[in-house]
């Protein structure tokens, strides 16, 4: 896999021998940061409310998940409704509009720390660079995680006509190596 | 594919993708569970899959991997689950069909949960419509539950 | 006219012959008047002992005819019969009966009379018996309008009267005991030396006695079921999965169906391509049908999948398509030559707007959907000399009538099984369904067939409560209201709904204007007219009917015209009101709330009465303004029936009114685009949940002189209540449904 991610990187503008710049690196966050911005990502990334939303779908604004959901200090339902009672962990074509989509994992929420929902650029930026804040993940894994993890896959290919992020998960993961590649910079570094 | 309900095992001859609901419903004439909207919107089919409560218009056939329990596995009108009983204390039915999935997700929320708080109840409960608006009694039937099953 | 005065005369001298508790008709009439339909069908050792009460040694029968979706008529029926036959209703089996006339409904068409339910007139009382007789020339076996209990409520004691001193009669054979002698005690007649002889060892012997006309009903004070908290007789079925609703009958060598008919109503179908449904797997045919396709097929699924598989050619709705000119044309349909009725029309209205400060507004309410959670489904057997329907509906005779008509069969080898629906609010006051289930078995002859339909079919197919809008003007003078002039426009339910049942709408549709024209204020200058806007996409009653949504445009209104006059809500209405017993509903609900007490800061209370279905309620709706949306957080009711039954369910229906009620108001609406119905399904249509649902306190009155149902009245005074709270809570005045348009809900 890791490979593969290479390969990417030498086939991009900018070459596995050179070092990108900071503005490279600025602007390949960027990128990602139109990923975790999205509804797609952030309406399971909300942080220790623990309460999904339903944005960029047809329910409104601000749209917080149906039926008083909650996936608790758990993360997936355990001390109410589990979100498993709707969101079998099987793979899906999730062809079905307004049904509950399903995945080949436990659909459960992200740690409560890997807040994106409302948060700035920065904050999710510094966040994630930090394996301290990011669940423990250096950024070698942070990529395989993009590459492996079914959630992540079903955010950039959801069905039912549910909207995807800006930039596919390809690019994603490019942009991802690129910014590792420049040292991870935030816009607000000194 | 071989599917277990209510403690007995079947042999179905049907497509993988046959929403649990219907395998019970045509095939195995256990209509207990209902069908109410088919995109898990009302929870009428919730069934168990080894005692976690699951939507069973979302379940396909050849992804069941326990052993189901539906209403009727529950308990019967002779041998009745504490849950069940409650529900008949508080008289909580209207035209019942939403009742049998209402029931299935209290039993299998208490289980998991023997000590909710209201809220918790609340939200244990409300993927589950009812269109008559027996809320009210489900709310109560619930907490009469819980503290039944607390003294078992 | 004169057939039906003879008809009435005649009922109501032998009635008031007969019974010396002052019925005005016995069942007595039915073994003289009319065929009882349970001796066509009696077994061995079965004896009818009218047409309510079945024995044999096994046990006993009680017949319900009224329809149980959910409001726990068969129960009550049950219980009612129970109550003179001196029997546990537990230990009985029910049965629905057969689709006949001798079951007819007479109050449900006082509905469609232009006479308050708070009249007393010679006039109103004979239009109401003239209903009766009409009802029953009809044969008119249908249930709705609330009225199971008022009609039942003699029919039911009489009946169960009339079997008890049967059984005595039987026991008087057997003994040689004098009538003083004996008495009955659950199920049993006692003799003085208290030896019980079971009314089952009597089942044959009960078969040979004259029908007794003679019985007094019991004093109320006797009672052992009615009014006091009972066990319905559904429950524990309904708790363990065991109950048998129509999408649950199975029959041997069953197939299984589904219809799509288009989406566009009315648009029909101009040709299809099935030869991919076709070879789907268990796809046993696929059948034309009128305005669109069935699937049979060996399990519902499939028969889903493959419906979806056919490719429809759908022709174009006739009716207006688009909801903003659906809006338009109700708007438009508010001229003169549009006006359907002016029931209400006291002082001088234009005057009294004439050089006043005029308060005028609009409001809009939507199309609404039933969608009981038990989508349409029938199933039906059809044989060269029979033709059978197992269904939950309110309408067996029609059923019967309209299904003959379809196969050109007799009426009288026309079966319909009723079974206990899920749900209804009125949807099964319509036959389409089992029309379509017909037509099938019509193309597949001696095969069971269960026909269901997805529920987005279901949604896209139903017959909704019309939209409506309402002009509203007022004026207030020296803090008091003095000018209320409401004009409502909407489509006619009764022309649509009637005509597809095969009857005539004569005269104006009460509907329109229900709820509103006939409330029990005294404004000095008060008017209220219906407007009829021309038919566009067929509706039909919903639970609570006109008043439904007339509920929050009259309540509205009057809401604004106390805010504008500064006074009080409660107190304007309790000084303009007329009719004790709504006096009494309006004080017992500001006692309740404690009205007027100081709520803290984001809170707001909203009261909002209506007179429906001849009850009067009264509700209280308390909100909190939250950062999050509106929070419902306390409800209070009062409402007058005459006599609670059953105060136990009582309770239920009304709090079930009032959430049915809220829920609708929130967030639900019917918009139409090109034809089509744009919610399909309960995310798009979700009333309320179990965690939005607020306390709901209810209280029951009986200063009211007759008896009423409880089914429906809670349901009209829950969205102007709940409107008028979030006006007091934030000052926002909201005059458009579902409110969820204009404001969040927590």
């Amino acid at each position: 896999m890791r490979g593969i991610v290479l390969a990417v990187l030498i086939a991009g503008p900018v070459t596995a021998q050179d070092t990108p710049t900071k503005a490279q690196g600025l602007a390949a966050w960027d990128d990602m940061y139109s990923v975790t911005s999205h509804p797609r990502c952030t309406n399971c990334h909300v942080g220790k409310g623990g309460i999904p939303m339903w944005n960029g779908l047809t329910y409104g604004a601000d749209a917080v998940h149906g039926m008083h959901v909650q996936a608790g200090d758990s993360r997936v339902g355990a001390e109410t409704m589990p979100c498993r009672t709707c969101h079998i962990g099987v793979a899906s074509a999730n062809a079905t509009p307004h049904a509950p989509p399903m995945i080949d994992d436990a659909w459960r929420l992200p740690p409560a720390e890997l807040a994106w929902l409302g948060e700035s650029s920065q904050d999710i930026c510094v966040q994630l660079r930090d394996p301290e804040t990011n669940d423990g993940f250096d950024m070698e894994e942070l990529a395989t995680h993009l590459e492996a993890s079914a959630f992540v896959a079903w955010g950039f290919a959801p069905g039912a006509g549910r909207s995807t992020p800006p930039i596919g998960l390809d690019k994603m993961i490019a942009a991802l190596n690129l910014w590792a590649s420049a040292g991870t910079p935030c816009a607000n570094d000194p | 594919m071989k599917l277990t309900v209510n403690g007995k095992t079947y042999d179905v001859d049907v497509e993988d993708d046959m929403p649990l609901l219907w395998v019970l419903r045509d095939e195995l004439g256990i209509t207990g569970p209902k069908y109410g909207c088919g995109i898990a919107q009302c929870g009428a089919c919730t069934v168990h899959e080894d005692g976690v409560a699951v939507r069973s218009c979302q379940l396909a056939a050849s992804d069941v991997v326990g052993e189901i329990t539906t209403i009727e596995g529950l308990g019967t009108p002779n041998a009745l689950h504490a849950v069940q009983e409650a529900w008949i204390d508080l008289q909580v039915a209207q035209c019942g069909y939403c009742q049998a999935g209402q029931i299935m997700q209290a039993a299998s929320f208490l289980d998991l949960n023997s000590e909710p708080t209201d809220d918790q109840i609340d939200a244990a409960m409300s993927g589950n419509l009812c269109r008559c608006g027996s809320y009210l009694r489900i709310r109560e039937a619930v907490k009469t539950a819980a503290t039944k099953l607390r003294a078992v | 006219m004169g057939r039906v005065k003879t008809i009435a005369r005649r009922s109501f001298l032998i009635g008031s012959a007969a019974i010396a508790g002052g019925v005005a008709f016995g069942t007595y009439l039915y073994k003289r008047e009319g065929e009882n339909p349970l001796l066509a069908d009696l077994k061995p050792g079965e004896t009818a002992l009218n047409p309510y009460v079945k024995i044999d040694a096994q046990g006993i029968t009680l017949i319900t005819p009224r329809a149980d979706v959910g409001q726990g008529a068969w129960s009550m029926q049950a219980h009612m019969i129970a109550e003179e036959l001196d029997i546990d209703p537990a230990t009985a089996t029910l049965s629905p009966g057969p689709a006949s006339a001798i079951y007819y409904n007479g109050v449900v068409g006082a509905e469609g009379l232009p006479i308050a339910a708070t009249s007393d007139t010679l006039l109103a009382r004979t239009g109401r018996d003239a209903v009766d007789v009409a009802g029953k020339l009809m044969g008119l076996h249908i249930t709705g309008g609330s009225s199971t209990v008022p009609d039942m409520y003699d029919r039911l004691r009489m009946a169960g009267a009339v079997a008890r001193e049967t059984l005595i009669r039987a026991a008087m054979k057997q003994t040689g005991l004098p009538r003083d002698q004996l008495r009955t005690e659950n199920g049993c007649v006692v003799l003085p030396d208290g030896l019980r002889i079971e009314y089952l060892d009597m089942a044959v012997a009960a078969a040979d006695i004259e029908p007794v006309q003679d019985v007094t009903l019991r004093d109320p004070s006797q009672w052992r079921y009615l009014t006091k908290p009972q066990k319905r007789t559904d429950m524990v079925a309904k708790s363990t999965g065991t109950l048998t609703y129509g999408i649950d009958m199975m029959m041997d060598g069953m197939v299984y169906a589904t219809t799509r008919t288009n989406p566009a109503l009315g648009g029909g179908l101009i040709g299809f391509d099935a030869e991919a449904a076709q070879g789907m797997r268990g796809v046993r045919s696929v059948l034309p049908i009128t305005g669109g396709v069935a699937v049979v097929a060996d399990n519902t699924w499939r028969a889903f999948q493959a419906a979806q598989a056919v490719e429809c050619d759908w022709g174009p709705s006739p009716y207006i398509g688009n909801t903003d000119e659906q809006f338009d044309a109700v708007a438009n349909s508010m001229t003169d030559d549009h006006q359907d009725s002016r029931f209400k029309d006291e002082g001088d209205v234009v005057a009294a707007l004439d050089g006043a400060d005029v308060i005028e507004v609009e409001y809009r309410i939507p199309y609404l959907a039933h969608a009981p959670l038990e989508p349409m489904s029938v199933v039906v057997k059809m044989s060269q000399s029979r033709l059978d329907i197992w269904t939950g509906t309110q309408i067996p005779r029609f059923v019967q009538a309209n299904m003959a008509k379809l196969t050109g069969m007799d009426a009288g080898n026309i079966h319909v099984h009723v079974l206990m629906s899920g749900g209804s609010f009125g949807r099964r006051l319509e036959d389409d369904y089992i029309a379509q289930a017909v037509e099938i078995a019509m193309q597949l002859p001696d095969t069971p067939i269960k026909m269901i339909w997805q529920r987005e079919e279901d949604f896209s197919h139903d017959f909704p409560r019309p939209l409506a809008m309402a002009h509203a003007k007022g004026a207030v003078k020296s803090g008091a209201l003095d000018a209320f002039d409401l004009s409502i426009a909407a489509p006619s339910v009764a022309e649509s709904s009637l005509a597809r049942l095969g009857q005539p709408a004569i005269g104006p549709d009460v509907a329109i204007v229900a709820g509103a024209w006939d409330q029990p204020f005294a404004i000095p200058n008060y008017r209220v007219t219906g407007y009829r806007t021309p038919a566009m996409v067929p509706i039909s009653s919903w639970r609570s009917v006109g008043a439904s949504g007339n509920g929050f445009l009259h309540e509205s209104f009057m809401d604004e015209l106390c805010h504008a006059a500064g006074v009080d809500p409660l107190a304007e209405r309790l000084r303009l009101c007329w009719h004790d017993p709504s006096r009494k509903v309006l004080e017992a609900v500001g006692e309740m709330s404690d009205w007027g007490s100081d709520l803290g800061p984001n809170r707001g209370c909203g009261l909002a009465f209506t007179l429906a279905f001849g009850v009067p309620v009264a509700e209280v709706v308390e909100v909190l303004s939250t950062d999050d949306g509106i929070r419902i957080d306390k409800v209070f009711v009062a409402a007058d029936v005459g006599r609670v039954l059953d105060p136990v369910n009582f309770e239920a229906q009304v709090q079930g009114g009032v959430i049915f009620g809220l829920g609708h108001a929130m967030n639900c609406e019917l918009t139409y685009r090109d034809g089509v119905p744009e919610q399909d399904n309960f995310h798009a249509y979700e009333g309320m949940r179990l965690y939005q649902t607020p306390q709901i306190t209810v209280r029951g009155l009986e200063n009211g002189n007759k008896i009423r149902g409880i089914g429906e009245p809670a349901v009209p005074p829950a969205a102007p209540a709940l409107a008028n709270a979030i006006f007091a809570a934030t000052g926002q005045r909201i005059r458009e449904l579902p409110l969820s348009k204009s404001i969040d809900f927590i």
